[in-house]
């Protein structure tokens, strides 16, 4: 699943490339979700004692139809407009894996028995939760629900996570949520976990961009692609020995899988025979997606209240009361979405002051690479012969908390 | 190196009062000409831009621009240990990562100083373009809060919309509407009565009455509130601070939806 420590690596390497939001913050934003993804959250999580999980009379799972329904309506009512994407046909390449995760599965289910005999209840939910899959009657459910409940559906022709990122970069939404960092190597460029997380933990959305992702690893994308792969992708195995903190040195002092082949100890590190990262690397770079974006219906439309009574009462045995009062809270979070925000009205401009509270120590402690980076340098350099005033200050601003030494520079420009 | 004596403590008491539900950090910034502040709320929906000239201060010292991040919050808890009539002295130190409120009773007798932690703030600033309004409404301020209540016992937004007839509120909620209508009237004792109304083009927006509420914090600011609309732009709504400068909120209107729908097509 994802990008193999992708998230801690990001976490040490480039701090300030996340931050946490709050859910209020995206009121009127346009959000594509991988909803493949949440209704596996929603199967492991939601309602779940044990082995037993939510059904109707028919004893068919409903948990993901419950925690799609309630989530989704949270999500609205903090006046987001959400967009769900479901998967199509896996790529030939993530065959490997699946074949890899229905091994697993089927592993988990012995030892769910195994479990269930020696009564170790622990177990048994860990097992059970482990044996979960995403049929494609879940999906058929979960793309009826939000049908009736008018939020969009997008079918993508193949990876979902391909398909939000070409959204997101298209301009057509504002940010990918998912809890697979895959949708960074496809080059989502806002991209948000824990946006589906439960009301009730109040877990801070965790917002990456990706521009700051490249600018504070000092990578190209095409070497973060390159990165991604080497801590082990969906696509192709990873060479043992190599994790994320080795493959972002490796690529640093190498530039590309290639020169790093040419390079490192085979003996060391083995290479595995078949390893296809070229072509897991062009998934990432040219994945399968529909790019006519203008053809899908990106517009809310006006809850269906029968058919969902229908649906989720009559056929799935929800609560009545329960759902009728969901229903008027969709209805009255159709307003919310309305309000407009103030980026739309006027843009943003850089600041000219500079912070009284200088963070030399803690920036140095955070910037040793950066300091010293060429990168980051020859702004700086272009910046001191500019003529004084404050127009020269906008570029400069940006860099300012990476140094003190920098910022005592811009006080005897002014 | 920043030191500014304010005689007028209350003021800045009263300013702090009317921003610090709306925002909880923001950046100060102190230059040549005076001390501002800009910062959005969370949602980026409204904005509040506050001036202080440097004129209307007794002292005021401030040898580069800088900024200061503060905790809206706890600036507040620390004027409210301020007198009303008390001066209040600002006072930071370069490289400091601390400022200093010093509170001194107009007898001199009590002097107090509080000490507040800055932080780090990564704050956004907007680039707000000088517009010219299709309407502009100049009324006590006091009415304007009075309306901004009544109408929110009753829904959740308010439309205003300016005719030559005069500016009209008007709400609707699950118990019924309302509507409050203000006509133009200049024949007052005081100035500060008046109700002025400057229509270049009719306009009518809808906007969230809880950001509305929220900026009649400012009401003990000013006798007067100035409102400026514009359809496609955000509302201002301006408060004068006394030979001081202003506090200023910006607000996004609601979007009508299906608006493709609803207009004749071309």
């Amino acid at each position: 699943m994802g990008i193999k420590g992708l998230t801690k690596l990001l976490a040490d390497n480039a701090p300030n490339a996340m931050k946490e939001q709050k859910l209020e913050s995206y009121i009127g934003r346009k959000i594509a979700i991988d909803a493949s993804m949440s209704i596996y959250q929603f199967l492991i999580v939601v309602g779940r004692r044990g082995i037993e999980m939510l059904t109707n009379e028919a004893g068919e799972v409903t948990s993901h139809l419950q925690g799609m329904f309630t989530r989704t309506i949270r999500l609205l009512e903090a006046g987001m407009e959400p967009i769900y994407v479901f998967d199509g046909h896996p790529p030939d390449l993530k065959k490997k894996v699946l074949v890899k995760r229905y091994s697993k599965r089927a592993n988990a289910t012995e030892d769910l028995h195994q479990a269930m005999e020696t009564g170790n209840r622990d177990d048994i939910e860990k097992f059970s939760k482990r044996t979960v899959k995403v049929t494609k009657q879940h999906n058929e459910d979960c793309k009826r629900l939000l049908r009736l409940m008018g939020v969009p559906v997008i079918e993508a022709p193949s990876e979902a996570e391909a398909q939000c990122a070409a959204l997101c970069k298209s301009g057509k939404v504002y940010a990918v949520a998912s809890e697979d960092m895959d949708s960074l190597t496809f080059g989502a460029p806002r991209f948000l976990r824990h946006l589906m997380g439960p009301g009730s933990r109040k877990v801070p959305v965790l917002e990456f961009e990706v521009g700051k992702v490249l600018e504070e690893l000092n990578l190209t994308m095409d070497q973060f692609i390159d990165l991604c792969i080497l801590s082990g992708c969906d696509y192709c195995e990873s060479i043992r020995g190599i994790g994320g903190q080795t493959a972002l040195k490796l690529i640093r002092q190498h530039g590309s899988i290639e020169h790093i082949l040419q390079n490192i100890n085979k003996e060391r590190y083995p290479i595995p025979d078949d390893w296809p990262y070229e072509e897991a690397r062009y998934l990432f770079k040219e994945p399968l997606v529909c790019t006519n974006i203008e053809q899908f219906e990106m517009k809310r439309s006006a809850p269906d209240d029968e058919g969902l009574i229908t649906f989720l009462v009559t056929e799935n045995g929800f609560n009545s009361d329960r759902v009728t009062k969901a229903i008027e809270k969709l209805k009255a979070a159709k307003d919310k979405s309305s309000q407009g925000r103030l980026e739309s009205f006027s843009k943003s401009v850089a600041n000219t002051f500079i912070p009284i509270k200088t963070k030399a120590t803690k920036s140095m402690l955070q910037f040793p690479k950066s300091m010293f980076n060429s990168k980051i340098l020859s702004p700086q350099d272009s910046i001191c012969s500019r003529p004084r005033g404050f127009s020269s200050m906008a570029p400069l601003c940006l860099h300012f908390k990476h140094s003190m030494v920098f910022s005592r520079v811009v006080c005897h420009g002014i | 190196m920043l030191e500014l004596r304010l005689v007028q403590g209350s003021l800045l008491k009263k300013v702090l009062e009317a921003i610090k539900d709306l925002v909880n950090d923001a950046n100060f910034d102190c230059s040549a000409t005076g001390f501002s502040l800009q910062a959005m709320d969370s949602s980026h929906v409204a904005l509040v831009a506050l001036l202080l000239r440097s004129e209307g201060f007794e002292h005021y010292r401030c040898d580069r621009n800088i900024s200061m991040g503060m905790n809206l919050g706890n600036m507040s808890k620390m004027l409210k240990c301020a007198g009303n009539d008390d001066i209040i002295t600002i006072k930071a130190d370069d490289g400091s990562d601390t400022v200093t409120f010093m509170f001194e009773s107009p007898t001199q007798d009590k002097i107090s100083d509080f000490e507040m932690k800055l932080m780090d703030i990564d704050s956004e600033h907007l680039g707000i373009p000088e517009a010219e309004y299709h309407a502009i409404v100049r009324m006590p301020s006091a009415e304007f809060a009075r309306i901004c209540k009544d109408l929110a016992s009753i829904g959740d937004t308010v439309v205003i919309s300016v005719t030559k007839e005069g500016v009209k509120f008007s709400t609707r909620g699950d118990i019924g509407t309302a509507n409050i209508v203000l006509r133009q009237n200049t024949t007052v004792d005081k100035p500060e009565e008046a109700t002025i109304i400057e229509m270049n083009e009719p306009v009518s927006l809808t906007f969230a009455l809880r950001y509305m509420n929220s900026f009649t914090k400012a009401t003990p600011l000013s006798n007067t509130v100035t409102i400026s609309l514009s359809s496609e732009l955000p509302v201002v709504v301006e408060y004068k601070i006394a030979e001081m400068g202003y506090i200023r909120f910006y607000l996004a209107p609601k979007i009508e939806e299906d608006e493709d729908e609803t207009k004749p097509q071309v």
